[in-house]
Formats: structure tokens, sequence, C-alpha cells
């Protein structure tokens, strides 16, 4: 259930609305189990879950400019997102993959995912390309909207979060 | 039957190019607009073009209203494939002169029923 | 609780009878996503309990929609358009100059699932006439009270839609609601959901002018398709027009119906005096 209607009348009240305002973890997972059916294989279930991630992550995001301001931000360990971007690729995955293949399909998935999200929030938004390395900062832990999943026992978190710090408070 | 694959992802462009080249479709791909109009003005008419809409160097939309220029590449049919999933981003590539649009992500039966709509799914498989 | 063994072995059988669909060992997982919704709907915790239920007391309805949520995917909206095709090109020209202008069209969308069917007929009737929702009413009915449900709400997923709906239909028809596609008042307005059994002795509905029963009676014995294809031409107006799904036929089942050749597909019209 997304509330956009809370969000119409924060709006009024201060400039600009928080994720949480816009959208919830329910959304967020619905969008990306549609992403999954359809790019990484039509079996393929995200369980709800969270799990530890490795040290060694990688993330993918598209950003999102308009009334709300963000990163949509995939992370997983280097191995599942290569895991990943195997399954996307199927037959035609190379014998090894390069690092160029992993960003290009890990990111596409974000593409993809953040595409829907986009959707889903007040426009007109526009979508960045797709950029894979470490994850952009979370600005205002308060427009942040995360959930954790399982994707073949392996963790990974999709994270919707805002580009801007938080309003200063006025009375 | 020849196919276009224009996406800036390559394993987009795989995807898509596995899926037509199973239909028996013979495919070539470029990974923008700019690259994608090189292949036309080679004389290599595509029956069907699949274009993402955001790509660097030139996207999409511009891509489309490129080809809607010129009178030659006009039996050519466009479907933007793409993650921009707005109502009025896809009212918007229509009246630039596509054809049918396909929003990302999709399963391989829905891009063949895309192409049955379009008249380009090849007889024998359609069965 | 994960799946037991003996629970996925009784899944795998009944979808083989039921549906000659095989599912390998090792789709554990799929069938757990797939009927833990279900288990859940009858207020059961996991799925082996839900195998257990359907075991001991078995249910029609609960079987079917085990061996659906299992093999069905999305419903695309003009695959297999054929019949669509005659709505627009011939059925409804040879109605509207059968009946007088103030006489409603009333056509019935039988196991209309989550409203792909009816949805698409009202939007090729209000494409094709200039007051669709004063002159059309299309009754969509089927078994599960869900897809009732679903249909009356009509909103569809991002991957229903791209299931073969033109965009051109799509944007017109159709606006955003959160991440998923809401059908327009007036398409709603032409079409009521509601349950029915088409297997049991039918409510009182139309009389239709016409009828898609497409994909359903592959489901059943001969005389369930006898006594199922009586009801319905006991709804339908004499000069009706009844579709059903490409592999299905009256022939060789009910000799009471004419069939018509149209473009690609066919109709069948009930016989005179039969």
């Amino acid at each position: 259930m997304t509330s956009t209607d809370t969000g119409q009348r924060r709006r009024l009240s201060d400039s600009r609305p928080v994720i949480t305002d816009l959208m919830d973890e329910a959304t967020i997972l619905s969008v990306a189990e549609e992403a999954w059916i359809s790019l990484v294989g039509e079996e393929e279930v995200l369980v709800p879950l969270p799990g530890d991630l490795p040290g060694d992550v990688l993330s993918s995001w598209v950003d999102v400019v308009g009334p709300w301001t963000g990163s949509v931000v995939l992370t997983t360990g280097r191995a599942t997102a290569e895991a990943l971007s195997r399954a996307l690729l199927r037959e035609a995955a190379p014998e090894v993959l390069e690092l160029e293949d992993i960003e290009d399909a890990f990111g596409e998935i974000a593409n993809v995912v953040g595409g829907s999200v986009k959707a889903a929030l007040p426009g007109p938004s526009a979508l960045s390309l797709p950029q894979v390395g470490h994850a952009p900062l979370v600005r205002n832990p308060g427009d942040v909207c995360r959930v954790d999943v399982l994707w073949r026992g392996e963790p990974l978190t999709i994270s919707v979060q805002g580009a801007l710090p938080p309003l200063p408070v006025s009375h | 039957m020849r196919a276009l694959v224009i996406d800036d992802s390559r394993a987009m462009r795989r995807i898509v190019t596995s899926i037509l080249t199973d239909l028996g479709y013979e495919v070539r791909d470029a990974g923008h607009g700019g690259e994608a109009l090189e292949v036309l003005n080679e004389g290599w008419l595509p029956d069907l073009a699949t274009i993402d809409w955001n790509m660097p160097v030139m996207d999409g939309l511009q891509f489309v209203s490129a080809v809607r220029s010129n009178p030659a590449w006009r039996r050519m049919t466009m479907m933007m494939v793409t993650s921009e999933s707005e109502h009025t981003q896809i009212v918007r590539a229509l009246a630039a002169g596509a054809h049918e649009y396909m929003i990302k992500p999709f399963t391989a039966d829905a891009f063949r029923d895309k192409l049955a709509l379009l008249g380009l799914l090849p007889q024998e498989v359609a069965l | 609780m994960s799946l037991t063994a003996t629970s996925f072995d009784w899944v795998r059988e009944l979808v083989r009878k039921e549906s000659a669909i095989v599912l390998q060992p090792g789709k554990e997982y799929l069938v757990e996503a797939r009927l833990l919704p279900i288990a859940r709907q009858m207020g059961l915790p996991d799925v082996t309990k839900l195998v257990e239920t359907v075991r001991t007391r078995p249910d029609p309805e609960n079987t079917r929609r085990i061996v659906e949520a299992l093999t069905t995917n999305e419903t695309s909206w003009f695959r297999d358009g054929d019949p669509f095709t005659a709505l627009t090109s011939t059925v409804l020209p040879a109605l509207l100059s059968a009946r007088g202008s103030n006489e409603r069209l009333q056509i019935w969308s039988a196991a209309s699932s989550s409203g792909q069917e009816p949805y698409t007929i009202a939007m090729l009737l209000d494409d094709a006439l200039p007051n669709a929702a004063s002159r059309v009413s299309i009754t969509a009915t089927d078994l599960s009270r869900e897809m009732v449900q679903r249909t009356r709400a009509g909103k569809f997923s991002q991957l229903e839609v791209n299931r073969g709906l033109p965009a051109p239909m799509l944007v017109r028809h159709f606006q955003r609601s959160g991440t998923e596609w809401e059908v327009s008042p007036n398409l709603r307005r032409m079409v009521t959901a509601s349950e029915c059994n088409l297997a049991a002795p039918l409510p009182r509905m139309g009389p239709f002018d016409v009828v898609y029963l497409r994909n359903v009676l592959i489901y059943f014995d001969l005389p369930t398709k006898q006594s199922i294809l009586r009801r319905v031409r006991d709804l339908m107006r004499p000069d009706g027009w009844l579709f059903l799904g490409a592999a299905e036929t009256t022939l060789g089942v009910d000799d009471s119906w004419e069939r018509v050749v149209i473009g690609r597909s066919s109709a069948y019209r009930p016989l005179k005096g039969a």
C-alpha cells in the first residue's frame, strides 16, 4: 500500500516529502519481486528476511530527481552480484565474468527497480543512468525506506533513500 | 526478419537479442541512438527496432524522432523497451512516433505478446 | 517449517494429473512460494499443513486453487485476439442493426479471472461506440471470490499490463495507481463482477447477446460440459453469439449450436428450434 495522500498533507506543512510518506516496504518488495521474476528468472524468489552482508559488498543505484529526490540502491556481496549477473545473462553469460559485465548487469537491475519506484512517486521525475560502486551516503535517516531480502539464501538490501539532509526544525 | 536492439546495457541487449534470435530474427545491436543511426545509414534496415529510453550520447526519444524525420525508414516498427513507466512518458513516446511500448521488467512471454500485436511474431512460433 | 518430501510428492502428482505439467524435483521452493498465500488465506501456518488439510478433506475448489497457483501465468489481454477482432468486425455491427437504439447490449465474460477479458471487451466497445457506458453492460463472473474482488478493483500490476495490452490502449484507458495501473472509472462502470459456479445452477442473469466462455470447458468431463452449455444457452438471446477457447468446440458435445467462422476464429450461435 502506498500512502500518497499522507504525502500530500505533509507537503502542505513542510516543503518536501520524505520517502516513508510516499511508499512502504511492501511496495518496494513487490517492485523488486517483479524485477526478479522477469530479469533473473521466472521462478526466482526474494524472501523478505534480513541477513548479514559480507565485508566485500557492491552497490548499484539510480538517482531519481523530482518532487522527491534521492537514490534507489541495491547492495549485496560481490559474489552475489556476480551470481545475479550470471542469472541475468543466462546462456549468454561468458565463462569468466569481467567486472564490466557485473557492473552492467547489476546496474540494469537497479535501473529496472528504480524505474518502477519512480513511477510510484509523485512526478514528474527524471531517472539517471545506473551507477555501480560504493553506495551514496544516507543524508537523512528519516528519509529512507529499506527492505532486506534473501536471494538464493544470500542477503541483499534495497534502499530508497533521500539525497538531501533533513530540513531544519522550524517552530 | 531483422531487428535492431538499442540499449546501453549489454545485459539487456543480450536478453532481448536471445528472445529475438530464438524467434528466428537476424539481430544487430547498438549501445545508444547514435550508434543505431549509423547502422541505419549503412543501409541495414530492420523490421523492428527495440529502443531503451535513457542512454548516453543519444537517448531513445531522440532516436525515434530522428527515424521519423527520414521517410526512407518509415516501414520500420519501433518499440520502446524501457524502465520509464509513467503515463506521461508513454504518451510522449507514442506521440514522437513509437509504435509500441514495453515497460521493464518484462518476461519473454510478454515480449512475444507485444510482437504478436505488432504482427511481427513469425507464424510458426505463434502457434 | 519447510515442505516435507511427502507433501511435495503429493503436490507434484496432483499437478501432473490435473494439468499434465511436471514439477521437477528441486522445485520445492516454488511450491512453497506459490502455495503459502493460499495456506495463509485458509488460516493455516504453512504449506505442509495446507497439503495435509486438502489430502484429508478433498475439496475441488481447493484442489483447483493449488493447481492454478502452480500452473497459470499472467493472463494476456489481446493474445489470441481473434475472438475480440470478431466482436468489433462482425458481432457488434450485427447486434447494433438488430437491436433498438435504447436497448442495452448485454455481454457475459464467464470465468473472467482477474478481469483482463471483461476490460478488454469494455475497451474495445468504448473505442467503437460513442456512448458505450450507457449502451453496454458487461457481466464478469468467476468461481473465485478473490478474482471477483480483483476484477471489481480494476487494478493490474506492471507485469500484467505488459501482457499483450497495446500501449495506446493502456494510456487511453488506464491511470497509474502507485506501482499498479488502474482501469478508468468509465470502463469500471460498464463491468459488474460477481461470483458464479458454472458447474452449478446459474443465477438469474441476462439475457446475453454475447458470451465469452473461453478455456473453461476443457476442465470438465463430457456430461458437465453438456450441462454447462445447456445452462449458458438458456441465458442467451436466440440470436446471440458464444465464443469458446481456441481448443474448444460444441461439436460432439452439444448439437444445439451452429458454428460460424469469423475471420480466424469461430463463434457458436443457438440453432433455431434445437
